[in-house]
């Protein structure tokens, strides 16, 4: 449906993005994920028409919208600061759009109700937004989104504003809204919970460039590159050796055994329903090779106590270069 | 020590009001009693409105209040539309050289307008605008405060905001109308008053300007009224002021709080 083809984009000598392409199927889910500064929102920008590309082209239902400004493109779009309008009431910050794009009062008071008791706002119509709670204002900012009935909705990190309980619920709230709605969702994202969770397919970036797309099972399971290995799964996964003979092995695949490879602990961290625990595999003499390993339960080594850890070859992972 | 610094604010701060106030009571005074009170005060004073009465009468005050009228709304119209306009280029539009032309604006503060009066008359004589409304509005149609304030206060409504309302669909001007004007509320309240204040009582360049009943504002008709060559009655002086000021000291009165709120969101002093 929406066919992202090349775009880049740069500031002087900086390339922000770089030949940027992955296509949004009807009714998908798409996360953009990336560490802060990998021009995931300035993707997103560009795909809202709120910054034009140096290069390459956008098309949404095979219609080229590279040149078209963000109102002709009628997208909905969810801000990280929700981007309500502080002088409006609830209600009117929800039918905004509807408003400058003309639709009919029925029209408008039809949708209107319909969305409000999607997300649950029917006290709160009548407030200005600074009246709102932060999850308030999260909902009224996906009602507005919601409202326009566009083909397309961009989420620009939604929920990072808001405290980790209330991110949980939320999380599971909109993708149960846009699975409802049949939603096509391009939802831009730093943190890895989050696009794990809820996307049908992740677009994961590094630096401007796409590192590897591909729905979440996959991306953890046969990541392609030491960058994804490494920024999918907490702890990281652990990278062994050097040049050729590099393998990646999971901290959760590492077991604690009687036999297998040396390693001292360094220190434990423990978290509840698991610890981890830090030893360093460097041979005697060698400088330190530190590895994480999930140990479930709770266990408290003493620093310095010598392990014996392994794992299942199939576990391991290789990359190509 | 503070509590002493306290009091000493406090009983200066009421001194220099009362100070301030005084010329404004005499007026009350004179206008309301008789003249031969106009120079004493006494508790047994008679209270009269015949003051008010003569001076309607000698002087067409009702000419004079429609002419100041119509004077500070063309200014403060045509003010409001242009430094929006110009506020909102200098603050979120990018061009060539807008660095230079904001420089330009701010240099424009600096400048007294009593200092152009002389080339200001010469251009309004060729454009045969002497004496008219406009010819009294035209050099202030535009205002570099009010361009220099509403770029600031545009500046501060985050981009997200914007960014919203284009996806949703408004254009620039539709922006500017919904977003940027309904957020700048304060400031637009706060300018408001300061222009139709000053330009409510500005008086040297519609004295220049204006030669007739046709365009001349209170101000100048007070003056002329008052003038010392047709003899000083200040009980009719004083009774003409308040009417001259009557209308602006209401609006003051009731809208205080608004204006107080609003000078203090915008920051102007």
């Amino acid at each position: 449906m929406l066919k992202v083809e090349g775009i880049s984009r740069r500031y002087g000598d900086l390339t922000v993005v770089d030949k940027l392409s992955f296509t949004v199927n009807e009714g998908e889910f798409v996360a953009l994920l990336g560490p802060s500064g990998c021009g995931k929102s300035t993707s997103l920008k560009m795909i809202a028409g709120l910054e034009m590309p140096d290069e390459g082209a956008i098309e949404l239902d095979g219609r080229d919208i590279t040149q078209l400004s963000p109102g002709e493109r009628k997208l909905a779009m969810v801000f990280q600061s929700y981007a309500l309008f502080p002088h409006l009431k609830v209600e009117e910050n929800i039918i905004f759009g509807l408003q400058a794009r003309k639709v009919s009062k029925d029209e408008q008071k039809r949708r209107l109700d319909s969305v409000v008791e999607l997300v649950g706002l029917g006290d709160h119509l009548q407030k200005k937004p600074g009246q709102l709670s932060g999850g308030q204002c999260q909902r009224v900012a996906l009602a507005r989104a919601i409202v326009a009935q566009a083909k397309l909705c961009l989420m620009d990190e939604p929920l990072s504003n808001l405290d980790a309980k209330l991110r949980n619920e939320m999380r599971t709230e909109i993708r149960a809204l846009q699975q409802r709605l049949g939603m096509s969702v391009i939802y831009v994202t730093h943190d890895q919970v989050e696009a794990m969770s809820m996307a049908d397919r992740i677009v994961l970036m590094n630096d401007g460039k796409i590192e590897q797309i591909d729905v979440p099972k996959a991306l953890y399971n046969n990541p392609q590159t030491i960058f994804t290995a490494q920024f999918i799964g907490s702890p990281p996964m652990n990278i062994i050796g050097s040049g050729k003979n590099r393998l990646g092995i999971r901290p959760e695949h590492i077991e604690i055994s009687d036999k297998g490879m040396p390693a001292n602990v360094v220190s434990c961290d423990y978290h509840g329903a698991d610890t981890i625990v830090l030893a360093d595999v460097g041979a005697a003499g060698e400088d330190q090779k530190l590895v994480k390993i999930r140990y479930p339960g709770h266990a408290m080594f003493e620093a310095q106590q010598r392990l014996l850890i392994r794992w299942d070859s199939g576990n391991e992972h290789r990359f190509p270069n | 020590m503070s509590s002493w610094f306290q009091v000493f604010s406090k009983t200066s701060a009421y001194l220099l009001g009362l100070v301030w106030v005084l010329p404004l009571l005499y007026a009350f005074w004179a206008a309301f009693h008789p003249p031969e009170y106009a120079t004493q005060f006494s508790l047994t004073a008679p209270l009269t409105m015949e003051n008010f009465a003569s001076a309607w009468e000698q002087a067409p005050f009702f000419r004079y209040m429609l002419n100041t009228i119509v004077i500070t709304t063309l200014i403060l119209v045509s003010q409001l539309f242009l430094c929006t306009l110009a506020g909102y280029a200098l603050a979120r539009e990018k061009f060539a050289g807008r660095g230079f032309a904001f420089a330009l604006v701010l240099t424009q503060l600096m400048v007294m307008p009593e200092v152009l009066i002389v080339e200001n008359y010469r251009t309004l004589a060729g454009l045969e605008l002497v004496d008219t409304y406009l010819g009294v509005g035209l050099p202030y149609l535009a205002s570099a405060f009010g361009i220099f304030l509403l770029r600031q206060t545009f500046k501060t409504v985050p981009q997200e905001l914007e960014d919203a309302a284009r996806v949703e669909g408004l254009s620039g001007l539709g922006i500017i109308w919904k977003v940027f004007v309904p957020l700048a509320f304060p400031t637009y309240l706060a300018f408001s008053l300061v222009s139709v204040s000053y330009h409510w009582n500005n008086f040297l360049w519609p004295l220049v300007v204006t030669n007739t009943e046709a365009s001349r504002p209170l101000t100048v008709g007070m003056a002329i009224f008052g003038a010392p060559e047709s003899g000083v009655d200040w009980s009719v002086i004083s009774a003409g002021t308040l009417i001259a000021i009557g209308p602006l000291l209401i609006l003051f009165l009731i809208f205080q709080k608004r204006f107080i709120q609003s000078f203090m969101h915008a920051g102007i002093k």
